[in-house]
């Protein structure tokens, strides 16, 4: 519960403690009160000047019309010691305080402004950011109207344990509410509705409390497994004087040292690897940083062992011979499973058949041992299922996968003797053989249908890969279940590739794409996303964002005119029944009339290309919009696609 | 929101496998069939949206077999329509002739199916 202030009344009377006489304001333009702030050496709360000194003891007026200091800028001083470049806003009242002293006080940098059309953008945009850049930035929404929006990409985020640091608008105190709006858009505990998929969150009752909050509120969310954190500002306390500028204090942050595993249970699954004929490693949020790929690789080639990328994060390079995520063949024949911050080991070791009577099996090789390494365990709530279904394991170590690798691999190296290493050369040399076997399967499978219409989607994505293989590319979103790209492109950097959603909730791709390319445009590199029709059409006011805010992101819309997976559940379901499947289209397409997404895009200022569907316009309509994009400025092209 | 199979390894579109079936290849049995009117079920049915417009397959949360060219005999072909394994919808006489299975499968036995990836410079990258 939020704590009240003691009295009722004490908030208006600061506001009148701080505030100029009427008499002085009217001899003076607003303006000239507006203290347009240079950056603070020492960001500490306002001492008070001249004009502040004299409100203080002077006899208030009862109804003020300017004021010297804002709890508004107090927050702005605190937020810019947390070092978040950015704030995504779909603007609200109730946040107005906060947003006047991020413009005018904190000069809008640290964070800067980014104006969204949508809570779940502004979201999902810091969700995509988090994920590139490796720091959160800020979003802020109403509280009660706001983050009902906000809310679908901020599950998404919580499954994908992203950091987002959310802060949303209040008004606490009944009678400071005027009629109407601010009522409806008032709650006791705002953040309830959104607790279940938070890591933490707080309604500070104070600016000291806000101070303290706001630094513990990045802590928490930057800690693995990390998370979307979120504090509701009051109004009042926003939008008042500071009743006592000398008693604030600003906390200084001491960010939490990701936890090794125990060096105990580390030699313990060394012994296992090194003794294991078939050992195989599994990834999903593994690499919070560029070294956790680098940390991966190390310890596959020391044992030359399968690597089984799930791609919740840039993981694993894609063309790695010892990659093995092709297929399951990998993991079926292992006999020693290590299961890298997964999600879901459960799926990495079962079958799971989706029929009328629904059935799973084991797929692992009998007596195979399954360890899991992460921070998954540390961290889960109840009534959201995204913990997936319970495995039975033989070791299950916390730690922090990336931070615990270094210390496995060294253990794993004083083990393998030249026996070993022998042994494991060969193991590595027929991986290798099967990795190459499978890049050359995957490649003749994209070759069937590659001059149809509409356009294959694996002729879509290597038209896409053509014009940007010898950039610095970066792909930060597909469209649902697209596994084109990671089986054909070559993924060899740490910002190549950022995880898909985590939560399964469509209309992430373009706010997150666009989040990853405001962090990758400061990289110089090339961002490029190739999202659904379906997915688009939940936040197409993305682009407005993109045009907006000159972030330029190539934007390929994998036109296929359905809501395609929902289609062939449908055809499923019509199947079972023996109805056939000829109207498993109503409701799952996206047809009469077809969207044209190019004059859209060109709607909200993005240069937009196609309809295409003749796959010999793809090349040069591609390479229109890339050269857009080099300029500076986003731009889409729709490409009319076979379903799969 | 919608339902979305999480995790690559956790769901496998799979409709025609080659395999598994335990079946004779008897391609001999294979009735004559009309591939135009296959085409036109194929389509109609709903067979693309799975396995492409010209049995191409797909790469989806797993592969989705190809169908050009398919080295399943008749029956096979037949009986995976009738009591498909895995999660390719059912297809039963109610909805779909002995007749026109026998037309898809002689439209997807004229499809032309893959080429050498020599012939493809861009999947050469």
């Amino acid at each position: 519960m939020p704590k009240r202030r003691a009295s009722p009344d004490v908030a208006r009377r600061n506001f009148l403690k701080g505030a100029s006489l009427v008499g002085a304001a009217a001899l003076t333009p607003v303006a000239a009160n507006a203290q347009v702030a240079a950056p603070r050496p020492n960001l500490k709360a306002a001492v008070p000047g001249p004009r502040q000194i004299a409100a203080e003891t002077l006899p208030p007026s009862k109804d003020p019309v300017t004021q010297t200091s804002s709890g508004g800028d107090f927050m702005v001083d605190v937020l810019k010691t947390l070092d978040m470049d950015y704030c995504a806003i779909n603007c609200a009242s109730s946040f107005r305080g906060i947003q006047e002293a991020m413009i005018n006080h904190g000069n809008n940098t640290k964070p800067e402004i980014l104006t969204c059309t949508h809570e779940e953008i502004a979201v999902a945009m810091a969700h995509g950011y988090a994920k590139m850049e490796g720091k959160p930035m800020a979003m802020m929404c109403h509280g009660v109207v706001g983050l009902q929006h906000a809310a679908m990409a901020l599950y998404n985020a919580w499954c994908d344990r992203v950091p987002v640091y959310v802060m949303i608008g209040n008004i606490l105190e009944a009678d400071k509410r005027a009629p109407g709006a601010e009522w409806v858009h008032s709650a006791l505990d705002p953040a309830a509705l959104v607790r279940e998929f938070l890591k933490w969150d707080d309604q500070p009752a104070s600016l000291q409390h806000f101070a303290e909050s706001a630094v513990r509120a990045y802590k928490i969310a930057t800690t693995p497994p990390m998370g979307p954190v979120l504090l509701s500002l009051d109004a009042e306390l926003q939008e008042n004087p500071i009743a006592d500028p000398e008693g604030l204090r600003i906390p200084r942050l001491a960010k939490v040292v990701p936890p090794q595993a125990d060096s105990g249970a580390i030699a313990e699954l060394a012994k296992m690897l090194v003794a294991a004929e078939s050992p195989v490693l599994v990834c999903d949020r593994l690499a919070r940083t560029p070294a956790g790929m680098a940390r991966l690789v190390e310890l596959a080639e020391t044992l030359q062992c399968a690597v089984f990328d799930n791609g919740g994060r840039m993981n694993f390079p894609s063309r790695h011979p010892l990659n093995q995520s092709a297929s399951r063949a990998a993991l079926n024949q292992a006999d020693v499973i290590l299961g890298l911050e997964t999600n879901d080991i459960w799926a990495a070791a079962n079958s799971f058949t989706d029929r009328i009577v629904r059935t799973s099996r084991p797929t692992t090789k009998k007596g195979a041992k399954i360890v899991t390494l992460g921070t998954r365990d540390l961290y889960l709530k109840s009534n959201y299922q995204d913990f997936a279904r319970y495995q039975e394991l033989d070791l299950a170590i916390a730690g922090d996968g990336e931070a615990s690798l270094p210390a496995l691999t060294e253990a794993v190296k004083r083990l393998i003797d030249d026996g070993r290493k022998s042994a494991y050369q060969a193991r590595g040399k027929k991986l290798a053989g099967l990795r190459l076997a499978a890049l050359e399967r995957v490649r003749s499978d994209a070759t069937a249908a590659w001059d149809a219409s509409p356009i294959s989607v694996p002729r879509l994505c290597m038209e896409v890969y053509n014009q940007i293989k010898d950039e610095d590319w970066s792909l930060v979103g597909t469209s649902t279940g697209n596994n084109w790209p990671r089986l054909l492109w070559d993924f060899d950097k740490a910002h190549r590739w950022n995880g898909g959603s985590g939560g399964g909730g469509i209309g992430y791709t373009l706010p997150a794409s666009l989040g990853a390319a405001l962090a990758n445009k400061q990289h110089g590199r090339l961002t490029v996303s190739i999202g659904g029709d379906g997915d688009f059409n939940f936040a197409p006011g993305t682009l407005w964002t993109a045009a907006h805010h000159r972030i330029p992101m190539l934007y390929v819309v994998l036109n296929n005119r359905a809501y395609h997976q929902e289609y062939m559940y449908v055809e499923a379901m019509a199947g079972r029944r023996s109805r056939g499947v000829t109207r498993a289209d109503i409701g799952t397409t996206l047809k009469d009339p077809n969207i044209d997404y190019a004059t859209v895009a060109r709607g909200f200022g993005v240069h937009g290309e196609g309809p295409i569907s003749d796959p010999g316009e793809l090349a040069p309509a591609l390479k229109s919009a890339i050269a857009v994009v080099k300029s500076g400025q986003p731009a889409l092209v729709d490409v009319v696609t076979e379903p799969r | 929101m919608k339902r979305v199979p999480g995790l690559p390894v956790a769901a496998c579109i799979v409709a025609f496998g080659i395999g598994g079936l335990g079946l004779p290849a008897r391609a001999q049995d294979a009735p004559a069939g009309d591939a135009a009117n296959g085409q036109r079920v194929y389509l109609a049915d709903g067979c693309f949206t799975c396995h492409g417009r010209v049995g191409q397959g797909g790469n989806y949360y797993g592969t989705t077999p190809m169908l050009a060219k398919t080295e399943l005999p008749f029956e096979g072909f037949k009986q995976q329509l009738r009591d498909p394994v895995r999660v390719m919808p059912a297809y039963s006489e109610a909805v779909l002739s002995d007749k026109e299975a026998a037309d898809i499968f002689a439209f997807v036995k004229t499809l032309p199916g893959r080429r050498p990836v020599k012939d493809v410079p861009l999947l050469n990258n």
